[in-house]
């Protein structure tokens, strides 16, 4: 999606993370119904959503995570049109944060608790190996990061205006 | 060497006494002699008292460290040869090696209670053999011991398991019908001839040819007791896997499956590495599951910021559209470095599509809302720009420097006014 996925370095990639969320996010909201109406959960909801639906862009179709949550917004955005809200995917499009109380639970698999929270916690490493659940772990914690600063930037931007 | 409750002397399981040993030593293996021999000068050298017999370890043959004790126990048997009491320790070693017969179920415990039950039986070393002579076994018990020691040894070393005892049990001669054979015959299933063996040193109970050579001369009496000895000299055996278990690695290091786990392993052990440098914090934890839940939680933690943040944003900017906007196009500008409008700090390539750009994101922002997200209207923009000049990406660098600033006088200028069409106009106003 970025013209030039210079991921490698942080700075570009919070540019480029930035401007993919601003647009996110106005697209979300003036799409959306008047924002003085909606809900406040309702809008931390969108924002939510754009936020993720940023970094995804910006990462493209290069990982399973991303690939993952551009599936969910795909179908989100289909259902909204075709008037089926499906509140699962609504709510919860992302990784869904469970609190596994079991952490020594095994999996029939032999996963042990954590492995499988992790792949809770990680979208789209359902069927993944153990190897390559690292590997996207490491780069969905990458621009979770780098995601967490712009959206931290905004809001002290917001708040100082 | 007391048998230091080493399950390993399971081998002599029966707390072989040193008299026992002789019978073991009563082998066809003289050719060891030489080996034997240094040994046994080293075991008659340590601490023998003639009693040994009764208290030889157990011989650690089952264990880890047997090779010492089956050197002390043919030390013993050396000093208790030597010694003129030989009859004395004719019968212990007869008892010795009634013990085993008597009581195969001490194999276990090598310690050496054999003595007590010593039927002395001289007939039974007969069995061993047919040299059931004490003192022929005696005589050549030195050099048995000797050989039996080396063989011991190896079987200590070889095969903590039964397995290894067929060394024994080879040098120990057919005769010796050590009890060693009989386990490791047992251990490796055949358990035919330990018998004789079965006297209760169940030197590991090393392999099969060992016991082959032994079992011709065993009687089955002994077997049933090698047997067991067997059996405890597994038990013993097994834990001690010190040195032996470098066989078991080295058959897994060439099986293909483990070489594959390994390389797999390698991998993901790798790919922890590397996420421990991006969680904070993980430096000084080691160990897959404490890192695994380090990384769930950091993961866990940076969900619920962004939730957080977002619902912090949602908050403070309560009107996002034009704002959003605004910020989308000012951030659009920043790239090209070209917000001739905007103060723009950065006016590094003066790639001025401010305009352009603006109402081509207004246009299609709101022609097509719904494929906003797959038409990425910013982003096709930003890729036209980047391609139109590649430089524009050390535009970004530039402008990360100034990002706060700049993002700052974006949103001032986007919150100042309420409309995107007009949005460039009133940029200047704001700055």
């Amino acid at each position: 999606m970025s013209p030039q996925p210079s991921s490698t370095n942080p700075n570009s990639l919070k540019i480029q993370l930035a401007y993919q969320f601003l647009h996110n996010l106005n697209n979300l909201n003036s799409k959306r119904s008047n924002l003085a109406t909606t809900h406040i959960r309702q809008r931390s909801n969108r924002v939510k959503i754009a936020a993720y639906a940023s970094m995804a862009y910006v990462v493209g179709s290069r990982r399973a995570w991303s690939r993952a949550i551009l599936r969910t917004i795909r179908n989100r955005r289909m259902l909204a049109r075709n008037k089926r809200v499906d509140h699962k995917i609504t709510h919860r499009p992302r990784s869904a944060k469970r609190r596994n109380p079991k952490r020594d639970y095994v999996d029939p698999n032999g996963n042990s608790g954590q492995e499988v929270k992790l792949r809770k916690l990680v979208p789209g490493v359902e069927k993944m190996d153990a190897c390559g659940l690292l590997d996207e772990t490491a780069d969905y914690i990458k621009y979770l990061k780098t995601q967490v600063e712009v959206m931290k930037n905004l809001v002290d931007l917001y708040s100082t205006i | 060497m007391e048998n230091e409750g080493n399950g390993n002397c399971s081998i002599f399981g029966m707390g072989i006494e040193g008299s026992e040993m002789n019978c073991f030593f009563n082998t066809n293996s003289m050719d060891q002699k030489d080996l034997f021999e240094s040994a046994l000068s080293s075991i008659v050298s340590s601490p023998s008292n003639s009693h040994h017999a009764v208290q030889f370890p157990c011989v650690g043959v089952g264990g880890g460290g047997e090779s010492i004790v089956l050197r002390e126990l043919i030390g013993r048997l050396g000093s208790i040869c030597n010694s003129s009491e030989i009859n004395g320790n004719n019968s212990s070693n007869n008892s010795c090696y009634n013990t085993p017969l008597n009581s195969p179920p001490k194999v276990v415990n090598m310690s050496i209670t054999g003595h007590h039950q010593f039927p002395v039986d001289p007939s039974r070393f007969s069995t061993f053999g047919g040299k059931n002579e004490l003192s022929h076994v005696i005589e050549s018990g030195k050099l048995s011991r000797v050989s039996s020691n080396q063989s011991f040894k190896k079987m200590n070393k070889l095969s903590m398991e039964l397995d290894e005892s067929s060394v024994s049990e080879t040098e120990t001669g057919t005769g010796n019908g050590i009890g060693v054979k009989g386990q490791s015959n047992n251990a490796n299933g055949r358990k035919r001839k330990v018998v004789a063996k079965g006297k209760g040193k169940e030197t590991n109970a090393k392999d099969d040819k060992v016991v082959t050579e032994v079992e011709k001369e065993e009687s089955d009496a002994k077997r049933s007791k090698s047997n067991e000895e067997k059996k405890s000299n597994e038990k013993s055996t097994e834990p001690p896997k010190d040195y032996i278990h470098v066989r078991a690695r080295r058959g897994q290091a060439t099986d293909s499956h483990s070489l594959a786990e390994r390389v797999r392993r390698e991998k993901i052990s790798e790919r922890m590495k590397f996420l421990q440098d991006l969680v904070p914090g993980c430096n000084k934890v080691t160990g897959k599951a404490v890192m695994l839940d380090e990384i769930i939680n950091y993961v866990q933690s940076l969900q619920r910021q962004v939730e957080f943040l977002s619902m912090k944003l949602a908050t403070v900017n309560p009107r996002m559209d034009a704002s959003m906007e605004a910020l989308l196009s000012k951030d659009m500008f920043q790239p090209q470095v070209s917000m001739p409008n905007i103060a723009n700090p950065f006016d590094t390539s003066a790639q001025s599509f401010p305009y352009g750009f603006q109402s081509q994101l207004n246009g299609m922002v709101p022609d097509r809302p719904e494929n906003q997200f797959s038409m990425n209207p910013l982003m096709a923009a930003m890729h036209r720009n980047s391609v139109i000049k590649p430089p524009h990406i050390d535009g970004f660098i530039e402008a990360s420097t100034l990002w706060e600033n700049d993002l700052q006088s974006v949103v001032k200028m986007a919150l100042g006014q309420d409309q995107s069409q007009g949005f460039l106009g009133q940029m200047k106003v704001e700055l």
